[in-house]
């Protein structure tokens, strides 16, 4: 180790302690709401029970009675993958076509098609609701919502995937065009499996991003399509009347997000900056 | 076809769908912007479906203008992009340099403070709105009336207690307030995005020349020149970056303010095209288009800086 670590006192003894306490009271709400979704909706308003109370898991076993979670649950599954499925097939050949044939033009592609993620989404809000429903009639439809998670994502997935094809040395993929091998199987049987880490990914970032928005899913969908967004924010005011069970369908909402999220954080600053930061 | 044709045009699909994602709604708002497009209205029906004859050229924008909601939500989305900028970024770089080195626990610590960002942002509002900034079932409320207790218990202290009899009863702050929706949807954005920021910082400060630390420590820099002279122009870009890309993602925020108060007294852009969008869509697109604006004189700067990212 250099000798820039570690030398005074503040850094043997409060570092450790100050940075704990930062990254408890950063978590603490989540904590909170985990700690809330096991208490009864009277006990989760009660003072007395702030902090002693007898956990239930009721909250959980009536999620579906209380909030009908599955169905909104189910259509942020479907609609999250479906949507990273597609925006990965759209834009694996795309990224692969700029990082091994470039034009003269390829960054300037590169650039636009980050521009348009900068389009305020509430700019063409009404446009798209009148599209949907009255010409093309796919107004809340599975169809739309993936679409349009696919083509908000799409810039990100682009680019990243761009970055990770970039470092992979150009010659492999040369050996493979002097074997004989087709575009589809240079693809396939090459760039794939040497590029899996940054695909995989590139793939997690992408499901997080689709399962987290909140403007199309809430403006495009009335019911058949409406997504965990959508039903947590349709309960948003309970007035304390529920807290517990709100909660626990909370939980249940972003629990399983923010543990594959740890698995990406080091992607996260890459996907969010456009590689902009190294 | 010659060897390359077929992998160019491999881009074509994806470039042919963000083309039409981008083109065909916004040129609609442009439309829409510039002629009488109203969905209800009784004293002229020809105004409620979209045609060239209800042309109204600027009429829109002067319209919006001269909407005193226009203003507000206008300096209401700078406040509020402002705050959480000022806020992140200056948590963002504290934290970053505190958790930089190495010490005991470092991952669990960073896996703490990363877990805000990927909360979806409707229960970021809910949870912090009801859960935490209630003034009355809230951690909030519930703070506020414990301290009230303690200080009424000190009241009826022998002696001290006429000393402590001239102490207020504390109220709790409700963010529910016109005046007060706007600093709830900055602390609850602020949680959401610090996480962002350290992690950029910390990514940027791997990068800090480590020898050029050293020599420094050994000519006797302290702590804080080290910091104010050789890490913060450091992190310059990646604070630009930050800022801008933040700006970006917050000058459309939505879900947070609708969850905390309905926009009521706390609009900004996003909000207010869609009140407008309930009745009057010539309107609505105008602002549209005016959000449109803003945000590219920021994406401008930014996509120039990644841009140039690219050549080297």
């Amino acid at each position: 180790m250099s000798i820039v670590t570690e030398k005074t006192n503040f850094g043997k003894f409060y570092r450790p302690i100050l940075a704990w306490i930062v990254a408890l009271l950063f978590f603490f709400p989540i904590f909170w709401m985990i700690f809330t979704s096991f208490k009864t909706d009277a006990d989760a308003v009660k003072p007395e029970h702030l902090i002693f109370f007898k956990p239930t898991l009721d909250n959980y076993l009536n999620m579906t009675e209380n909030y009908d979670y599955w169905r909104f649950a189910v259509n942020s599954i479907i609609t999250s993958t479906f949507a990273t499925a597609l925006a990965l097939s759209v834009g694996i050949p795309a990224a692969y076509s700029m990082a091994f044939n470039p034009s003269r033009r390829t960054k300037d592609v590169l650039v636009w098609m980050l521009s348009t993620k900068m389009l305020p989404a509430a700019a063409v809000l009404y446009p798209m609701t009148f599209l949907t429903k009255n010409f093309l009639n796919i107004f809340d439809t599975h169809f739309l919502v993936i679409i349009v998670l696919c083509l908000i994502n799409l810039p990100i997935v682009i680019w990243m995937l761009f970055t990770y094809f970039k470092e992979i040395p150009k010659e492999i993929i040369e050996a493979g065009k002097m074997d004989g091998v087709s575009t589809w199987g240079e693809i396939k049987d090459i760039l794939i499996p040497l590029a899996w880490g940054g695909v995989a990914s590139t793939a997690l970032l992408c499901f997080i991003f689709c399962w987290n928005e909140a403007y199309w899913t809430v403006r495009l969908t009335t019911i058949d399509a409406a997504t965990l967004s959508k039903l947590i924010e349709g309960n948003r005011a309970p007035e304390g009347l529920f807290f517990g069970r709100l909660s626990a369908v909370s939980t249940a909402a972003v629990g399983p997000i923010i543990i594959l999220g740890w698995f990406c954080q080091k992607q996260l600053v890459q996907g969010l900056t456009f590689g902009a930061v190294k | 076809m010659s060897t390359r044709t077929l992998p160019r045009l491999l881009q074509a699909p994806a470039v042919l769908l963000l083309l039409v994602w981008m083109l065909v709604p916004l040129s609609m708002t442009l439309y829409f912007s510039f002629i009488r497009y109203v969905l209800n209205s009784l004293r002229r029906p020809e105004w409620t479906s979209p045609s060239f004859s209800n042309w109204r050229g600027f009429g829109n924008y002067n319209y919006v203008l001269d909407a005193k909601d226009f203003w507000f939500a206008v300096q209401n989305s700078v406040f509020i992009v402002g705050g959480i900028l000022f806020f992140t970024v200056i948590l963002g770089l504290s934290i970053a340099v505190l958790i930089n080195k190495t010490f005991p626990g470092r991952g669990i610590v960073r896996v703490l403070l990363i877990s805000p960002f990927f909360v979806m942002p409707a229960v970021s509002g809910v949870l912090w709105i009801n859960m935490m900034l209630d003034p009355v079932l809230g951690l909030n409320g519930i703070a506020v009336e414990g301290i009230n207790n303690i200080i009424n218990d000190l009241k009826a202290l022998p002696v001290l207690g006429s000393f402590f009899s001239l102490w207020p009863d504390l109220t709790p702050l409700s963010f529910r307030a016109t005046q007060t929706s706007a600093y709830a949807v900055i602390i609850m954005v602020t949680w959401q995005w610090t996480p962002f920021a350290v992690l950029i910082f910390m990514t940027s400060l791997q990068s800090e020349d480590q020898q050029q630390k050293e020599a420094a420590v050994l000519d006797g820099a302290t702590a804080w020149a080290q910091f104010r002279y050789m890490t913060l122009p450091h992190l310059a870009r990646p604070i630009a970056i930050v800022v801008m890309i933040q700006s970006i993602f917050h000058l459309s925020l939505y879900a947070e303010i609708e969850i905390v108060s309905r926009g009521n007294g706390n609009k900004n852009l996003p909000y207010l095209i869609g009140e407008f969008a309930n009745n009057n869509i010539g309107a609505a697109s105008a602002t549209g288009i005016f959000a449109v604006i803003l945000a590219n004189i920021i994406a401008i700067f930014l996509l120039r800086m990644v841009g140039k990212n690219l050549v080297e």
